[in-house]
């Protein structure tokens, strides 16, 4: 049920310019990767690619087992919601939305809200935010609003959670506090976590680190 | 999605009250306009329908034309006559050729509910000094109360005393005032040659039109010895049992002979013709105001979704189809029109409501002294149709453009 990427490239714009070259990498199930890299590396660009978010313009990915360019619309969009889950450097929370409703989201899509609210609100205790479910985004701290996008990416107790610099807006305590909740993820739940990070402290804490330069891999540790 | 497009809209308040009042003014505006004019458009067909015969056999009024009198002078001698000056001018025995054989016709369809035969004599009503220039209608009572509702708008009197004979007449409201006769009294009737003949007033009648309450009616012998026509009737005036019908007959029945057949719609063609008019201006000016409302439920839309790319990244992220997307925009367009036409039906049905209760005096638009407005369910059917067509057409661009943004092209302008 690995993740696994076969020469992928991926080329924008006209002129084409070059931001991935000729990629083979594979992430086994549970385990816990950084991509790492100079701005413009193209690290972002492989995580949304390995995600099923981008399509790379040449070369091809698997997740466990199935080929992205080669599920149906419908199986792709059944699969992100229940076996994927994203972190990104901006929240991205429904502003409308309170604490618990923006968790639930996910669940929304499938109708399993009700089944999934329990443990939606133990995430939410675990995460520090359990006197918080009926706030809505603007009432939270920075790191209470990374926290609960966390939780929503992990309601569904997704098999992959992919994070474009998770602390990358947060001081270095939230910072901190959002790495425990990942490391936790992958540890408690085994989910596999691909996360780009320009923070090589946090790098070394992955079970590996994957270092780009302009496009290629450099060096996998 | 419904429960977030409704959160979305009730997170905008003002722009979406703006949007709600587009589509309000929109239905109400329609329900209200369109109200006042069928109401007064159905009070008129009603009139038209069931106060005057379905169908008019009339003397064709025949002119004549360079070659009218070719053959009564000269037969066929000559195959070249010119006239100097040429002919011109109307034949002057305007009458039904066979009367009786439209009356064995109109017995014998079983479409027809009654008919009555006429004579229209243009005379001179005189009461001491006071004289009025009118028609004179010759009819038989009792069948012309079938085709007509003339006897209902008899206001003092009785139609049928016309029937006794003997140069009795009930007269217009307006003609009455003219001539300053009461009921019983006697005026004098003349064509302008020889002598007049006094007539009683038997009865006075009211309709409301100033024209028709200009005339009067006798019985149709005494109008024939008034008019030295004795057994001609200008006209048959017929009553269907179906009125739509009426078109089709008229067509039909003016190849028996050379009257000249009309149906009550063909009469009056030229109302039917400012009622289209009517129409356009009606729903070019509704058309306007949902232009406007559809253009604001647009653009605010087209806003929202410009403001809610970040939404629209996660939420496709999260397993979000296309259509999801779309129906996430396309819903609250869609909500804005199911509330924006409740309400706007909801307050054009209490302006009609309250325009029928304001009094108006005006003979052709009134109905027991008050305004008529029509509530007729279509009217509601339309506005609501219309309005929820404009706004859904409104949302339906926003919302495929939201749909057809990807969370990658979102994210990456969200971190230039």
């Amino acid at each position: 049920m690995a993740i696994v990427a076969n020469k992928i490239s991926k080329a924008i714009g006209k002129p084409p310019v070059r931001i991935l070259s000729d990629i083979n990498l594979k992430i086994n199930d549970g385990e816990f990767v950084a991509l790492t890299g100079r701005s413009g590396s193209g690290k972002s660009t492989l995580l949304y690619i390995l995600s099923s978010l981008d399509s790379p313009s040449e070369g091809c990915v698997e997740i466990g087992g199935h080929e992205i360019g080669k599920m149906t619309n419908e199986e792709l969009y059944q699969f992100r919601n229940e076996k994927m889950g994203f972190v990104f450097q901006f929240h991205y929370l429904i502003s409308e939305l309170t604490t618990i409703e923006n968790v639930l989201l996910p669940a929304v899509k499938t109708g399993r809200q009700s089944e999934r609210k329990a443990y939606a609100e133990s995430l939410l205790s675990q995460f520090g935010l359990g006197d918080k479910l009926h706030r809505l985004p603007r009432q939270l701290s920075g790191g209470e609003q990374q926290r609960l996008a966390i939780a929503r990416a992990l309601v569904m107790q997704p098999r992959y959670l992919f994070a474009d610099e998770p602390t990358g807006s947060l001081d270095s305590a939230n910072g901190d506090i959002v790495m425990n909740i990942i490391r936790d993820a992958n540890k408690n739940f085994g989910t596999t976590v691909i996360m780009v990070t320009h923070d090589p402290d946090f790098a070394a804490t992955a079970n590996r680190a994957i270092n780009l330069v302009d496009g290629r891999i450099v060096d996998a540790t | 999605m419904i429960s977030l497009a409704i959160r979305y809209l009730l997170a905008k308040r003002r722009q979406t009250i703006l949007m709600l009042l587009g589509i309000f003014f929109g239905a109400a505006s329609y329900v209200t306009i369109s109200g006042f004019m069928l109401g007064f458009r159905g009070y008129l067909v009603d009139q038209l329908v069931n106060n005057s015969p379905h169908i008019h056999i009339e003397a064709r009024e025949e002119f004549l034309t360079d070659t009218s009198l070719n053959e009564a002078f000269y037969g066929d001698h000559y195959s070249h006559i010119f006239w100097t000056p040429p002919p011109s001018g109307r034949k002057d025995n305007a009458i039904v050729e066979k009367p009786q054989a439209w009356y064995a016709r109109l017995r014998a369809d079983p479409r027809v509910f009654a008919f009555s035969p006429q004579l229209s004599a243009s005379v001179i009503f005189s009461n001491g000094k006071a004289t009025a220039p009118t028609s004179l209608i010759g009819c038989d009572p009792l069948q012309q109360e079938k085709v007509t509702t003339i006897g209902s708008l008899v206001v003092e009197g009785k139609f049928s005393d016309i029937a006794a004979g003997g140069n009795r007449v009930v007269i217009g409201r307006e003609l009455q005032k003219r001539l300053g006769v009461r009921v019983s009294q006697n005026t004098l009737v003349s064509l302008g040659r020889g002598l007049p003949s006094p007539f009683k007033v038997v009865g006075i009648f009211e309709t409301g039109n100033k024209m028709t309450d200009n005339m009067a009616y006798g019985s149709l012998a005494d109008v024939q010895k008034v008019n030295n026509s004795p057994n001609h009737v200008n006209e048959i005036a017929v009553r269907l049992f179906d009125h739509t019908q009426a078109a089709a007959l008229a067509t039909t029945w003016s190849a028996f002979g050379p009257e000249k057949v009309q149906s009550w719609d063909q009469i009056n063609a030229n109302i039917f013709d400012v009622f289209r008019i009517q129409d356009s201006i009606r729903f070019l000016s509704i058309g306007a105001i949902m232009i406007v409302a559809g253009f604001g439920i647009y653009n605010v839309l087209n806003m929202m979704v410009i403001q809610k790319r970040r939404d629209i990244a996660i939420l496709r992220s999260m397993g979000y189809s296309t259509r999801e997307i779309i129906s996430l925009f396309f819903t609250q367009g869609f909500l804005l029109g199911v509330v924006g036409v409740t309400l706007g039906l909801s307050c054009g049905y209490g302006i009609c409501l309250y325009l029928r209760t304001l009094p108006f005096k005006g003979n052709a638009m009134i109905s027991d002294g008050h305004m008529i407005v029509s509530t007729a369910p279509e009217i509601y059917l339309q506005a609501g149709l219309l309005a929820l067509a404009t706004s859904c057409l409104a949302s339906v661009l926003p919302a495929r453009a939201a749909g057809k943004l990807t969370p990658i092209e979102i994210i990456r302008a969200g971190t230039e």
